[in-house]
């Protein structure tokens, strides 16, 4: 049979097992906009570890970083990691979103911004731009999708349709239980992405005679990707910090991984999320960028970075089977990257936009189901993007991948000062968040649009030191909302102290 | 010093860590015993220390 059958066939297992699993979750599916959006702040330490791990970990590790790594050398690694030791941040952010979520009942992370200043336009503010730059996001997971299964079908499946694929599958698991099928498809996801990548790396390094052989061979065909900057000289500080900025504020500055933050049932629940994601994300880190280089030694000469993974994928030392379990793997993270963030958009098109900003007095019901109908919307566009870029590089990913990913980061970048303002700063006002994040979100796009990088530094970087400042000097020139400020920060002191949280 | 600014404290030492030694000591290494093996031991000190941190929190009554 052909390589294209057992696509379709591995494909068909896939949907069969997330349908199932997603059908099941709708069991436990109760009433409300809570319950759809956060699965009613009842999810346990394992389901919250394994969402958020899927959630966060896209399509982008087994193909972007590998790549990136193939490229680049260690860099990569050291860039990836800092995302993980920013996670640290997680003993400071994850009791306080929680404690608040479940205090005022926030929906979104976008409502709590609003609530804390006082101002709905804050909110339409940070809406807007996890609107702006998590579609391309979204969409760089269904392009990786769609070139991953053109590349394992030898081209017999177009990368649309691979696209579309991905897409039917992000709605029918945000759509059928909201977030409890999201979770559980999560969880499930979770586990192939990790065992299959483990399992095919461990192939390809027994090929290579084993670990100690394989970093043995790496040391004498690419000492210079051992090092940074590199033989290439890529990994300068600047693109370093570029990349790594928006990556170390990821668990705040995304709103489909700080929503999380709200999820879990009890303090042991958060306990596990936290310690779960981290020993998940060290051995998915370690195992992408290992990939990475076993293809330096294995595929070398590529011209296109993102082609990687599926070039190694091909290669005969990998049995067709477990190319199509990897290749699967690899489009349950995006999926599970994608679903997550529709869901999200859902609830801040439903909760922050529609009922925030243009009907107040909505009832719960329809506010649940205009972010129903928002889900397949939002899904569309994000389609409707894929295609465009796709059709833009001319047919290949022309390192798409890396700088889109980074792109959408270094916007969200510009919403961190008015999260840290919320729970750390009093004197902290609406205008200074307003203005720092659209200033920010402009310098961002202008300068990712014209490829200008004055004095070497990056997008995210520039707007970063311009919000930063500016969020302080406007906050202190404007009136904070001293009642909601005292209230919310004294609550979180008393709260903070009882559960011996820092 | 406060338990909190302790660890933002040793958080921004963890970063300066990040660009220092893999830049400006480790840059003529060319092994996977130099920015390789630091990295990874590296982001383990960061995990550990936050395990150190969280395994504090108590459940909070209501």
């Amino acid at each position: 049979m052909s390589a294209a059958f057992w696509v379709w066939f591995g494909i068909a297992i896939y949907i069969a097992a997330g349908l199932a699993i997603a059908i099941m979750a709708r069991r436990q599916l109760g009433a409300g906009v809570s319950e759809f959006f956060l699965a009613n702040r009842k999810l346990g330490g394992f389901l919250s570890a394994m969402t958020y791990s899927a959630t966060t970990y896209s399509a982008f590790m087994m193909i972007g970083l590998a790549g990136l790594t193939y490229f680049h050398g260690v860099g990569a690694l050291g860039f990836e990691l800092t995302y993980l030791c920013g996670m640290f941040m997680m003993v400071f952010f994850l009791p306080r979103f929680w404690l608040v979520g479940k205090k005022y009942g926030y929906v979104s992370p976008i409502e709590l911004l609003s609530d804390r200043y006082q101002s709905k336009w804050v909110g339409a503010t940070a809406a807007i731009l996890a609107l702006v730059f998590l579609v391309p996001y979204g969409a760089v997971q269904l392009m990786g999708v769609g070139y991953l299964m053109n590349g394992i079908s030898q081209g017999v499946i177009p990368v649309v349709v691979g696209i579309i694929i991905a897409v039917v599958c992000a709605i029918a698991w945000s759509s059928i239980a909201g977030l409890r099928s999201v979770a559980w498809t999560d969880a499930f996801q979770a586990i192939i992405m990790i065992t299959v990548s483990a399992a095919v790396l461990g192939v390809v390094v027994a090929s290579l005679g084993g670990l100690g052989a394989f970093f043995s061979k790496l040391e004498s065909a690419v000492p210079g990707l051992l090092t940074v900057p590199a033989a290439t000289g890529a990994w300068n500080i600047n693109m370093f910090i570029g990349l790594a900025l928006p990556w170390l504020f990821f668990l705040i500055s995304n709103p489909q991984v700080s929503q999380r933050l709200f999820i879990p049932k009890s303090v042991t629940a958060m306990k596990q999320m936290l310690g779960g994601f981290l020993i998940f994300g060290f051995i998915y880190t370690l195992i992408s960028v290992l990939w990475g280089f076993s293809a330096t030694l294995l595929v070398p000469g590529l011209e296109n970075a993102d082609l990687a993974t599926p070039t190694l994928l091909a290669l005969p030392i990998i049995p067709m089977g477990l190319a199509i379990i990897v290749m699967i793997g690899i489009t349950a993270a995006a999926i599970s990257t994608i679903d997550s963030i529709l869901l999200t958009l859902s609830s801040v098109w439903a909760r922050d936009i529609y009922k925030g900003l243009i009907n107040p007095k909505v009832s719960e019901r329809k506010e649940l189901r205009v972010g129903q109908w928002v889900i397949p919307i939002m899904a569309i566009i994000a389609f409707g993007f894929a295609w465009w870029v796709a059709e833009q590089a001319g047919g290949v990913l022309e390192l798409m991948i890396a700088p889109l990913s980074a792109a959408a980061s270094a916007g969200l970048l510009m919403v961190v000062p008015t999260i840290f303002g919320a729970f750390f700063w009093k004197r902290a006002t609406a205008t200074g968040a307003i203005v720092s994040c659209i200033v920010g979100a402009i310098i961002v796009l202008l300068f990712q649009i014209t490829g200008w990088k004055p004095l070497g530094w990056w997008p995210g970087v520039w707007g970063f030191v311009v919000c930063v400042p500016l969020f302080i000097i406007v906050s202190l020139a404007t009136k904070p909302p001293r009642e909601k400020a005292e209230e919310f920060i004294g609550y979180l002191r008393g709260a903070l102290k009882k559960g011996r949280f820092i | 010093m406060t338990k909190s600014a302790w660890a933002w404290t040793w958080f921004a030492f963890l970063l300066a860590l990040d660009i220092a030694i893999p830049w400006f000591v480790l840059t003529r290494v060319e092994t996977v015993s130099g920015a390789f093996l630091f990295w990874t031991v590296w982001v383990a000190v960061a995990i550990i220390s936050a395990f150190v941190i969280f395994r504090r929190w108590r459940e909070v009554k209501r």
